[in-house]
């Protein structure tokens, strides 16, 4: 019988969304589910993944866990898998998990398929799609093996279904020793506030376009307007005007929202690899051969600087019922 | 300070890239060393050059054809290279890669093995956490910063999901660079041409200790069984003229989209 584990993702405390999409998957195909929860101070969170689906929420809440520990989390999991007959472990494809799967797999000795956008799981036999070569293919992916099988599949592909009361059965974790050969000793700024790119209906990013960090600040209140997660390019983030948290892209956040507003963005292909599964594009760019418009649905031909502010203004109207 | 960097040769992805019945249009395709794997020798380049002595040695896996990457790697400064070249390897995933990888640094004295995040042609990011697993040595991915090296010691970034990782990292080590690390310096003519002098050691698998069975199809845990071309989107309604006119054009079609979702701007 499959038995999937779901490796859980916080931010302050509080569960990660691309989490929820993962265990309303694993409850929507019916395959039991359980649940890891790793850090400091996050055992509350339990019963929300028990609200989801997770069968057996195993929880490993220590100080010693607040900062993430490549070495530290793998014997975690290694634990779990073990103890919990998983047969698949299902990682957001995030930076955690980019790191993690891995080295989870070459200790089972099992293989791992990473960023999977699409997932047909029949029985025991899985299909994945991969984008590759900068999204410009996507593999049509499955294992050798049976056996456990990793997987990391990219945020915003399965729906958030709703959630139940319910209560887990909990497993208190043995805590592994630090690993003094790699220890993170803190996180440094650089970081964003505001709304989670993985988890906002919608994203407004700013490229080079928005020459300095003046455009930046006025593109600010739309996103705050819009509730909308502030993304950037590589090169925005790059000339120091965005944090690198914020870099949408091939080596950045990986994004589907509802809506993405691209301002100022040229449309280069490492931008587009993280984006293009968005439902809807509204792009704002001067040259119109800019290669954004491609992808785009909306594209307005034009200086962002005096697009914003109608932008703004129209959705100000909107949101206070006038229109 | 004895450095390996893993590089790999991959399809260049600023070209068009088409798929005809589930595989690759070769026609017009133009092979490159992945991006990635260019940062990573500029970042052993900038380490040994911080410390002030060590050797780079660069090491792929593939066809005749990789040895440009090889030469492009020397040229840039790094000293020698290791070419694996055998059909057998034909077909292999990430881990029959790093298991390749794993039986080669066996035998080598090394504090540092770099790469990079992903090779641009599977975006798949396993290969080299993978090796760090098989050789049991701690790893730091999408490395964002080297703060200060030492002889056993080093302080960087990694640029993880909620800002950057201030890691303290002991040697021997597995780093994997990201794109915002450094700008890969240019070969010089006289690279190019003292690159030709440098040693390069071409091997086959049976040479480096690795059984028919850990590699190729057979030694893999993942298949790719076919290419699929991606969806793509088709260019919507492009406006042009004054920007308060056709903004409001713009968003007045976008908000009677019916997205699925209710009350998105509200």
């Amino acid at each position: 019988m499959e038995k999937i584990l779901v490796i859980s993702e916080t931010k302050d405390n509080k569960i990660k969304n691309p989490t929820l999409e993962l265990l309303s998957y694993a409850k929507s195909i019916g395959i039991d589910t359980n649940a890891v929860l790793i850090g400091d101070k996050v055992n509350c969170q339990a019963d929300l993944l028990a609200g989801y689906g997770a069968k057996t929420v195993y929880v490993a809440d220590d100080p010693s866990l607040g900062l993430y520990s490549t070495s530290v989390y793998t014997k975690i999991i290694q634990d779990v898998v073990s103890q919990s007959g998983t047969s698949q472990i299902w990682f957001t494809a995030s930076e955690l998990g980019g790191d993690l799967a891995p080295r989870i797999a070459a200790r089972l000795d099992v293989g791992a398929i990473t960023d999977i956008t699409k997932l047909t799981v029949e029985g025991q036999k899985i299909t994945a799609h991969h984008p590759a070569m900068a999204s410009k293919v996507i593999q049509e992916c499955s294992f050798t093996e049976d056996g456990v099988r990793v997987l990391s599949i990219r945020p915003g592909f399965f729906d958030i279904s709703a959630q139940m009361a319910a209560t887990p059965k909990i497993v208190e974790l043995s805590i592994p020793e630090k690993d003094l050969r790699a220890m993170v000793r803190e996180i440094v700024a650089d970081s964003s506030e505001g709304v989670d790119l993985t988890e906002a209906k919608i994203i407004v990013s700013v490229g080079r376009g928005a020459k300095d960090t003046s455009g930046v600040e006025l593109v600010r209140p739309l996103a705050d307007l819009l509730k909308a997660g502030y993304g950037a390019t590589r090169g925005a983030c790059d000339a120091g005007w965005m944090p690198h948290d914020t870099q949408v892209g091939q080596t950045g956040k990986k994004v589907a929202p509802t809506l993405y507003i691209a301002l100022g963005i040229s449309g280069a292909i490492q931008h587009l690899a993280g984006m293009t599964g968005s439902k809807l594009i509204l792009a704002v760019n001067k040259d119109p051969e800019a290669p954004i418009f491609n992808v785009a649905d909306y594209g307005i031909v034009g200086d962002l600087f005096k697009v914003v502010p109608v932008l703004m203004e129209e959705f100000t109207k909107m949101k206070s019922g006038k229109q | 300070m004895n450095i390996f960097v893993m590089i790999k040769q991959a399809v260049d992805v600023e070209l068009n890239i088409r798929v005809k019945d589930g595989a690759l249009i070769e026609e017009g395709l133009n092979y490159v060393i992945s991006g990635w794997d260019e940062i990573a020798v500029e970042a052993a380049l900038q380490i040994i050059e911080l410390i002030g002595e060590g050797t780079i040695t660069l090491v792929t896996i593939g066809p005749d054809r990789s040895v440009d990457i090889l030469r492009r790697g020397l040229a840039m400064g790094a000293d020698k290279a290791i070419h694996v070249l055998d059909d057998g390897f034909e077909g292999s995933d990430s881990f029959a890669y790093a298991k390749t990888f794993a039986k080669i640094m066996d035998k080598q004295h090394y504090d540092i093995i770099l790469g990079g995040r992903q090779a641009q042609d599977t975006d798949a990011g396993l290969t080299m956490s993978m090796l760090a697993e098989f050789l049991d040595l701690p790893q730091v991915t999408n490395l964002s910063k080297i703060v200060s090296v030492g002889k056993d010691k080093f302080m960087v970034h990694r640029r993880g999901d909620h800002g950057n990782e201030v890691i303290e990292l002991s040697l021997p080590a597995v780093l994997t660079v990201n794109d915002s690390l450094f700008e890969p310096r240019l070969s010089s003519l006289r690279g190019m041409m003292m690159a030709k002098k440098k040693p390069l050691e071409t091997v086959n698998l049976k040479d480096i200790g690795v059984e028919p069975g850990m590699v190729g199809r057979e030694g893999s845990k993942i298949v790719v069984s076919k290419l699929l071309q991606p969806e793509v989107r088709q260019a919507g309604r492009l406006f042009e003229g004054n920007e308060e006119e056709t903004t409001k054009q713009a968003l007045e079609l976008l908000v009677n989209e019916d997205l699925g979702e209710e009350n998105l701007f509200s």
